[in-house]
């Protein structure tokens, strides 16, 4: 009797979770972003909560936002411009909570220098954010490298991001550092820096998704170079700069038509400067 | 049909590391509706495996059983049963009478019938001033009088008590006695689990020995405390008033007592000179 | 099974369970003050504590007390006495997790209107750009008690297979854990950045893994609740139906493995 109470039970539960399980996770992959990152409550209360497992609850926050991250380059529809690179004022919020329950989780810092400078153009947040890194994890020379970078190439402040590399040679005991902000500290030498950095960054990328980020970014700026190159030698040669992209293809200056890998196309500003009708997927496309 | 029929009963344990514990080897037994059967065996011969079996708590390796036609496989063949565990154990957060209540409508009592009879039970185990305390502020013997209540409570026909008189006090032992030889002149069964052979002497019909798993013996009391008859003390008086004691042997008895008429001394008294219950029971476990 | 039921109640009630909680709810007078420290979103800080110490209080009861509930009767031998009663090893098995059931859902009950106190405080004392939709509330209470006793039968199925409180309390832990980030760890294995790092037998192992573990995180509407966003119905719906259906299987799984139990 007993025995049928249990299979009747069985029976029905394992039929119904057939019928149901399908649609129940065809409808949890396709919640809103946000849900699926999930609300954090303020960090007062999370540290309190953590009690002595801050570290751990920290990592579990890195984690989600890396998991999180993942799905989203897995998104990537081939070709075409870049979506949006998600939810990024809620990743940011769980990257700083991150921080302050463990001070030293480099995940946090490297993720968040990734996601809070080239798609958020949160560039003063990131260094803030190194800048607190840097009180706690003081032999790490990556902070002042980021800090440094983010100086330079993005704020423009020459002083801060000598400073910044300086520190970071220090640190590393790479004279390379050091030359690095005076090296490229021209306009014409940001597209380098980038290169440098980026190239960098590929290389040392753990992570698939992050690396494949990167990849992505250094392709376009590679790109980038080749059409600044050939617009110098166009100027170089002819004394005037050309008026389109497509002019040094034909005039022969470029080999190839250039490809914006976030699917967007090459022009010329009125100033001579590259850019790319994708903005390199900065998040003008976001849904 | 009778109260308990047992079949080839057979139960292996299986331990750990594939060690194998035979507790029962094929046990035939079949108790009369009314009788009272004292099931005797030393410690570890398999009373209590043979009890959980009838119980429905552990199932019989080979062989089958029924109590009052109804397989022990099934809860129904519970319903007739008061059964009383080995050193029990009730919920102890309950109080008597609450623990009552809950047997009681596990058997399908309600209403008056079940607070009447709570009543009376309470009262037959002198547990009536403290129904309202909880069971665990009682003492054993306390608790073993509430075991016997909830055994009494359904009125069954049939009643199954493990060592119901292990661990307590003379006054215990003596009022578990007296509340079995009531039920049997209601005609009830009783089959009972003990390793003393007084219990058995002083209120069995019928005694099963067991040992190693084995029924060594099953016969009624009396023929068993016959067949240990050693012979006979004689007292005879003579003329002079002396008194002369012989212990003599059956075959002989006759003519003793003839030879004693003949020569006119008197017979003073003739009583059966007989092993005890405990030595025979020592001679059949082998010690 | 009723009478198991009302058992297992006044068990848990005489344990004093029950005046534990209430020591613990004693925090929701704390949470107006504590959510005042927010600057922006008052209210919002005060659904959030809320529901989440009703989670946290309903996790604990789920795990410790379907964690030691049948492993207590064996451990005392009750189950002795209890189990050699004319009743069904599958009323007994039922019985205990309706009980606690009805316990998980008496105590959100309580600790709900504690805390739809709590919030009210706060959202007159500092009035909320959005107001709070009570009724989003009370589902994600609803479906935070679902999860919880969803939970209990996990914890439940794990003591009719172990013999210690270990196992069924740790691996009641563990499916929290794990279901919480099973649909992101799934969904990670699946995605196209994962492919290179991700080994197939890995991928395979995490699909089962996927289908197997409760899917816990479709029952929380925390988001919902705190910013009054409207839950799509359909997918409570289906939650719901997974609820039953799942909760089904582990109670038809119980009563399986209980009945091949034996009270040694
Ligand atoms: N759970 C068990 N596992 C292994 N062996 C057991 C188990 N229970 C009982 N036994 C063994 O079975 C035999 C009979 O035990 P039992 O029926 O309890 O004896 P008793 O006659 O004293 O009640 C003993 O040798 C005991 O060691
Ligand atoms: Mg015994």
């Amino acid at each position: 009797m007993s025995r049928h109470v249990a299979t009747i039970l069985l029976l029905a539960g394992l039929i119904g979770y057939g019928a149901v399980i399908v649609p129940f996770a065809g409808y949890m992959r396709a919640k809103p972003v946000e849900e699926k990152l999930g609300y954090v409550p303020s960090v007062k209360v999370l540290k309190s909560l953590s009690v002595d497992q801050k570290e751990v609850a920290g990592a579990a926050l890195v984690f989600k936002v890396l998991m999180y991250y993942g799905t989203l380059m897995g998104d990537l529809p081939k070709g075409a411009i870049v979506n949006g690179p998600g939810d990024l004022p809620g990743m940011s919020r769980l990257l700083h909570a991150a921080v302050q329950l463990d001070p030293y989780n480099m995940d946090a810092y490297y993720f968040a220098q990734g996601i809070l400078t080239w798609d958020a153009h949160q560039y003063q947040v990131a260094n803030n954010l190194l800048d607190y890194g840097m009180k706690y994890r003081t032999w790490d020379w990556f902070l002042p490298f980021f800090a440094g970078f983010n100086s330079a190439y993005f704020l423009k402040d020459y002083k801060k991001a000598a400073h910044y590399y300086d520190l970071a040679g220090d640190l590393s005991g790479e004279p390379l550092y050091k030359s690095l902000a005076s090296r490229y500290m021209q306009e014409s030498g940001e597209t380098d820096l980038a290169i440098a950095y980026l190239g960098g960054m590929v290389k040392t990328a753990k992570n698939e998704a992050v690396k494949k980020s990167y990849q992505l970014r250094l392709s376009a700026f590679q790109e980038v170079r080749r059409i600044e190159q050939a617009r110098d030698r166009f100027r170089a040669d002819k004394g005037s700069l050309p008026i389109s992209v497509e002019q040094l293809v034909q005039s022969g200056y470029l080999k190839s038509v250039p490809v914006d890998p976030y699917g967007g196309s090459f022009y010329l500003g009125p100033d001579g400067k590259v850019a790319t009708t994708s903005k390199f997927a900065l998040g003008v496309t976001k849904k | 049909m009778y109260a308990l029929e047992i079949r080839g009963l057979g139960k292996t344990f299986r331990g750990k590391k594939l060690r194998t514990v035979e507790a029962l080897k094929g046990i035939d037994l079949c108790v009369e509706q009314g009788e009272v059967l004292g099931f005797l065996g030393p410690n570890g011969a398999g009373k209590s495996t043979t009890i959980k079996c009838l119980m429905g708590l552990i199932r019989p390796t080979v062989g089958s059983a029924t109590i009052l036609g109804r397989d022990i496989a099934s809860a129904e063949a519970r319903t007739s049963v008061g059964y009383l565990p080995e050193n029990p154990a009730f919920y102890d957060y309950l109080s008597a009478e609450e623990y009552l209540l809950f047997v009681g409508r596990a058997f399908g009592m309600q209403g008056d019938l079940l607070s009447r009879r709570c009543e009376e039970v309470l009262k037959q185990l002198e547990l009536w001033e403290p129904r309202r305390r909880l069971i665990r502020t009682y003492s054993k013997g306390m608790v073993q009088r509430v075991g016997l209540a909830q055994v009494l409570l359904h009125d069954p026909e049939v009643y199954i008590l493990d060592e119901p008189m292990s661990g307590l006090d003379p006054i215990g032992r003596a009022l578990v006695k007296e509340i079995v030889l009531d039920l049997k002149r209601r005609g009830k069964c009783v089959f009972f689990s003990t390793h003393i052979t007084d219990d058995v002497e002083k209120v069995c019909d019928r005694v099963a020995v067991i040992n190693h798993g084995e029924l060594k013996v099953v016969d009624r009391v009396e023929n068993i405390l016959m067949r240990g008859t050693e012979g006979y003390a004689v007292s005879i008086a003579a003329a002079d008033g002396s008194v002369e004691e012989r212990v003599v042997a059956e075959a002989q008895l006759q003519g003793v007592i003839s030879d004693a008429v003949a020569a006119g001394r008197s017979i003073l008294k003739v009583e059966p000179r007989r092993k005890s219950m405990e030595a025979f029971f020592l001679d059949i476990v082998g010690h | 099974m009723l009478n198991i039921m009302m058992v297992t109640l006044k068990g848990i009630f005489r344990d004093r369970v029950f005046q534990g909680i209430m020591a613990l709810a004693v925090l929701f007078l704390f949470i107006p003050s504590a959510a005042s420290l927010s600057m922006r979103q008052v209210t919002e800080l005060s659904v959030t504590l809320s529901l989440s110490l009703i989670s946290f209080i309903l996790l604990l009861l789920s795990v410790f007390l379907g964690g030691t509930s049948l492993w207590r009767d064996i451990e005392r031998r009750y189950s002795y006495s209890v189990l050699s009663l004319p009743l069904r090893r599958s009323s007994y098995v039922l019985g205990r997790f309706l009980g606690l059931a009805l316990f998980m859902l008496l105590t959100s009950t309580v600790l709900g209107l504690a805390s739809c106190a709590a919030i009210a405080v706060s959202s007159t004392l500092y009035p909320a750009e959005r107001p709070v939709v009570w009724g989003f509330l009370l589902l994600a209470l609803v479906y935070a008690t679902l999860k919880y006793v969803l939970l209990v039968a996990v914890a439940l199925l794990l003591s009719t297979v172990s013999t210690s409180f270990f196992l069924p309390i740790f691996g009641t832990i563990c499916t929290y854990l794990a279901s919480g980030i099973s649909q992101q760890v799934y969904e990670y294995v699946h995605s196209p950045a994962a492919a290179q790092a991700v080994s197939p037998m890995l991928k395979q192992a995490v699909t089962v893994a996927y289908y197997l573990i409760p899917n816990l995180a479709g029952f929380d509407l925390k988001l919902n609740a705190i910013y009054g966003v409207a839950p799509n119905p359909g997918g409570l719906a289906l939650t719901a139906a997974y609820f039953l259906t799942y909760t089904a299987i582990l109670l038809g799984a119980s009563i399986l493995v209980f009945n091949r139990r034996e009270m040694k």
